[in-house]
């Protein structure tokens, strides 16, 4: 984690909100992104995102300083989601494809960065995934955790780490192939 | 080691998380199966496809609205907050006041008086045993712990 980073969260940490919108500025479009993967929705994942935020912010005395914030956040907004997708599964409101948004339009992937054909259908084929494999892909391959970080993050054993993300990468070859057929 | 056991692990290999004598077994097994080898490189196309998906960077104006946002809420938030202990203390009082006159008139029954005096007292329990579960419920929730890493 670099100085400025260290030096700014103190300072959010003292109650200096101008501090904590560089460090919202800086993981907003990350922030974003993941829960779009996470919700399946890129205007509730807009508005989780920011929610998240604001329970950053209201905890922020209970965050070390010396670890770096992403992930503290992002254990955050992985919360934030679980209860929002657990609430979509009681009022059963929106209509789900496979357990999450419509993907016709919400799982455009207008959050990604460079993209072209073959990420666009990447990027589809992981929205048609469940919950779960969607959560593990993300902290995998976008937020590069350690099969240790998940495992701690999750709850889960490491072995269990392995095979979840095992049959989400099966899941997901099988998706791709079926799209391309 | 069989080719079922192979795929089982190609992920973990692939992502450098298998323990030393798995990878030396793992790595036997795939020197002598073309059809692991073949496999072996189809997933490490997809996992290389998954590693270089990265999220859009904000341009400024959507980072300014986006923050916009955040700040809005966190001044609601004590908006909110405000508002709520004022409609609570001021519903508390104005039910005090009407039960009070309620039990001071003698026009009014007693079954009346007594059936009042049991809806506030049910409501105010049932109140207090959601409280309570919401307070527990938070303290041993596992995801709870989250927030003070």
């Amino acid at each position: 984690m670099s100085e400025n980073e260290t030096a700014l969260l103190e300072r959010c940490r003292a109650g200096d909100r101008d501090a904590f919108g560089f460090v919202v500025k800086k993981y907003a479009g990350r922030a974003s992104g993941a829960a779009c993967l996470l919700l399946g929705c890129p205007h509730e994942a807009l508005d989780a995102s920011q929610e998240a935020f604001v329970r950053a912010w209201r905890n922020i005395k209970r965050f070390n300083t010396s670890s770096p914030f992403y992930p503290w956040y992002s254990a955050i907004l992985r919360n934030v989601c679980r209860s929002r997708l657990r609430r979509r599964a009681r009022r059963r409101t929106v209509a789900l494809t496979d357990g999450h948004g419509d993907s016709s339009s919400d799982s455009d992937p207008v959050l990604l960065a460079e993209r072209n054909e073959r990420r666009d259908a990447l990027w589809r084929g992981v929205m048609k995934l469940s919950d779960p494999f969607r959560e593990i892909i993300l902290m995998k391959h976008f937020h590069e955790m350690s099969y240790k970080g998940i495992a701690a993050a999750l709850g889960i054993p490491i072995g269990t780490v392995m095979s979840r993300l095992h049959s989400a990468r099966r899941a997901l070859r099988e998706t791709l192939a079926g799209e391309s057929s | 080691m069989s080719c079922n056991e192979f795929n089982r692990m190609a992920g973990a290999y692939l992502d450098g998380e298998l323990p030393e004598e798995e990878r030396r077994r793992f790595e036997e097994h795939l020197a002598s199966c073309d059809a692991c080898r073949t496999e072996l490189a189809e997933l490490k196309r997809l996992t290389e496809d998954l590693n270089m998906m990265r999220f859009k960077e904000p341009g400024d104006e959507e980072l300014q609205r986006y923050w916009a946002g955040v700040y809005n809420r966190l001044e609601r938030g004590i908006g909110w907050i405000l508002l709520s202990a004022g409609a609570i203390l001021t519903l508390c009082y104005g039910a005090f006041k009407i039960v009070e006159e309620m039990i001071r008139d003698p026009a009014i029954s007693v079954i009346l008086k007594v059936g009042v005096c049991a809806l506030i007292a049910g409501l105010v329990v049932l109140f207090v045993s959601l409280l309570r579960e919401r307070l527990v419920v938070r303290k041993v929730d596992r995801y709870s712990r989250e927030v003070e890493r």
